[in-house]
């Protein structure tokens, strides 16, 4: 797990956090504050390609920000290292799965 | 006053276990060191670490009704009965509450918690600034007690990798004192994902630290500096 | 003494600080989203794509699925938006990690419990 050092992990979590919460937040001021908007305008609004970009920026920070915290959780608590390195693989595969799918998802709404 | 003191003896016991005492106590018995004195003339076996008596030496840190604080200052008034004596969470109990200190100070060491400055001596001493002083204050006044590496719940899952609060607080203790060249090393030496990074501000040592210490924010400003060296 | 030392660690015995509970029910509320990752980006695609994406039928298992989620999605919002200020040293005494920890579990049991009983 040479890949993510523990610096280099710590400021890809917190950037996400930072990424996820300007999300979070434009949402729920747009819900709160801007016209009534139901199911059928984030449709129309999702099927922007710039929207559909953002979305992607946000499915980005979301399976980037799991990663980190998911391995943070393993770190602690798997000791033996085959084992760690098993969960660590699995859970990474999952992610990187979600991940492509969340990806076609929204692309293919854009299109 | 009632007690539950966990007992523990290598020689005899297979396992831990609690006993209850009466403590017949005098006006004059405050603390909870005081307690334990008049214990131990009614069960001499009774096994426990203590010296300066004041709250300065650390050697009576032990978890009192389930917290981590030195016997010599907690008072007796108020607390909770039986009052539960208990030795340091997740620490190798050695006898009663006597725990083995071997894997916190190895860590302490790991650290160099010495000057490093191979800069030739002065005449007298090497001066500091009122200001660069005051950057220790909050660092050095640390006992090594232990009362908040042991209520590090990240020390309990990985007690040989992570430093822990209070090898790290005196980590930063070093890197920011002015007369230390080895900043940077010191840094370097720490950024790791296990020795440093464990740490998620959970804040219990700096809830426990009977010297009203916070690692927590002493580690925070390690990364801080971690992070500026790199940009 | 060839025995391994015991070690004190009986969690019924010791008295967590409400930082630590909050901390962790911020690891929990973090595994629990990681865990129902897949009902999120189902519940997207079912948003994004199909005619009627969701039956409002809401039983009782569906409640109590919706305050967990509700719970979780809050409380390791709070405690992760605590976390960043205190990564900029905002609330980093000890008093006030305190009351952002309260902050921090109460406003997220509030968000569960509205999920509970609004729809």
């Amino acid at each position: 797990m040479r890949l993510l050092s523990g610096q280099r992990a710590f400021v890809l979590q917190r950037l996400s956090a930072l990424v996820l919460l300007a999300g979070v937040a434009a949402a729920t001021l747009r819900l709160a504050f801007g016209a009534p908007a139901g199911l059928a305008e984030f449709r129309a609004w999702a099927a922007q390609p710039l929207a559909a970009a953002v979305l992607l920026l946000l499915a980005g920070a979301l399976f980037l920000h799991a990663w980190v915290g998911v391995r943070d959780v393993v770190l602690d608590y798997v000791h033996p290292l085959p084992l760690r390195t098993a969960v660590l693989l699995l859970v990474a595969g999952a992610l990187v799965l979600l991940g492509g799918w969340t990806a076609v998802i929204v692309v293919t709404h854009a299109l | 006053m009632r007690f539950r003191i966990y007992r523990y003896d290598p020689d005899k016991d297979r396992k831990p276990y609690w006993q209850d005492y009466e403590a017949l106590l005098q006006p004059f018995d405050r603390m909870v060191l005081d307690a334990l004195t008049r214990l131990k003339e009614q069960d001499d076996t009774i096994t426990y670490r203590r010296s300066c008596r004041e709250g300065v030496c650390g050697s009576d840190a032990m978890n009192i009704n389930g917290r981590n604080t030195l016997a010599c200052i907690t008072p007796l008034r108020g607390l909770a009965e039986p009052v539960t004596l208990a030795p340091l969470p997740s620490f190798p109990v050695i006898r009663d509450l006597v725990v083995d200190m071997t894997l916190f100070f190895k860590h302490y060491h790991d650290i160099r918690p010495y000057l490093i400055n191979a800069d030739a001596p002065p005449e007298r001493e090497r001066l500091q600034s009122l200001e660069e002083r005051e950057r220790l204050n909050g660092l050095y006044e640390c006992i090594l007690c232990a009362c908040c590496t042991s209520f590090c719940p990240s020390y309990w899952w990985n007690p040989d990798k992570y430093i822990g609060p209070a090898g790290l607080l005196q980590a930063e203790r070093f890197i920011v004192d002015s007369r230390d060249r080895a900043a940077a090393e010191r840094l370097a030496h720490l950024d790791d994902v296990y020795k440093l990074y464990r740490c998620r501000k959970i804040m219990n040592c700096a809830e426990v630290c009977p010297k009203g210490l916070n690692p927590a924010r002493a580690i925070e400003h390690i990364k801080v500096q971690l992070l500026r060296r790199s940009s | 003494m060839s025995s391994e030392r015991p070690l004190f660690l009986n969690f019924a015995r010791l008295r967590f600080p409400v930082g630590a509970v909050a901390s962790i029910g911020h690891r929990i509320s973090g595994v629990l989203l990681f865990l129902t990752l897949p009902f999120w980006v189902w519940a997207l695609e079912r948003s994004l794509r199909s005619e009627r994406p969701f039956d409002w039928h809401i039983g009782p298992l569906a409640r109590v699925a919706l305050f967990l989620l509700a719970w979780a999605a809050a409380h390791h919002l709070f405690a992760g938006i605590r976390h960043l200020l205190s990564d900029v040293d905002i609330g980093s005494s000890l008093r006030a990690s305190r009351a952002s920890a309260w902050a921090a579990l109460i406003g997220a049991l509030a968000v569960g419990l509205a999920a509970l009983v609004l729809p």
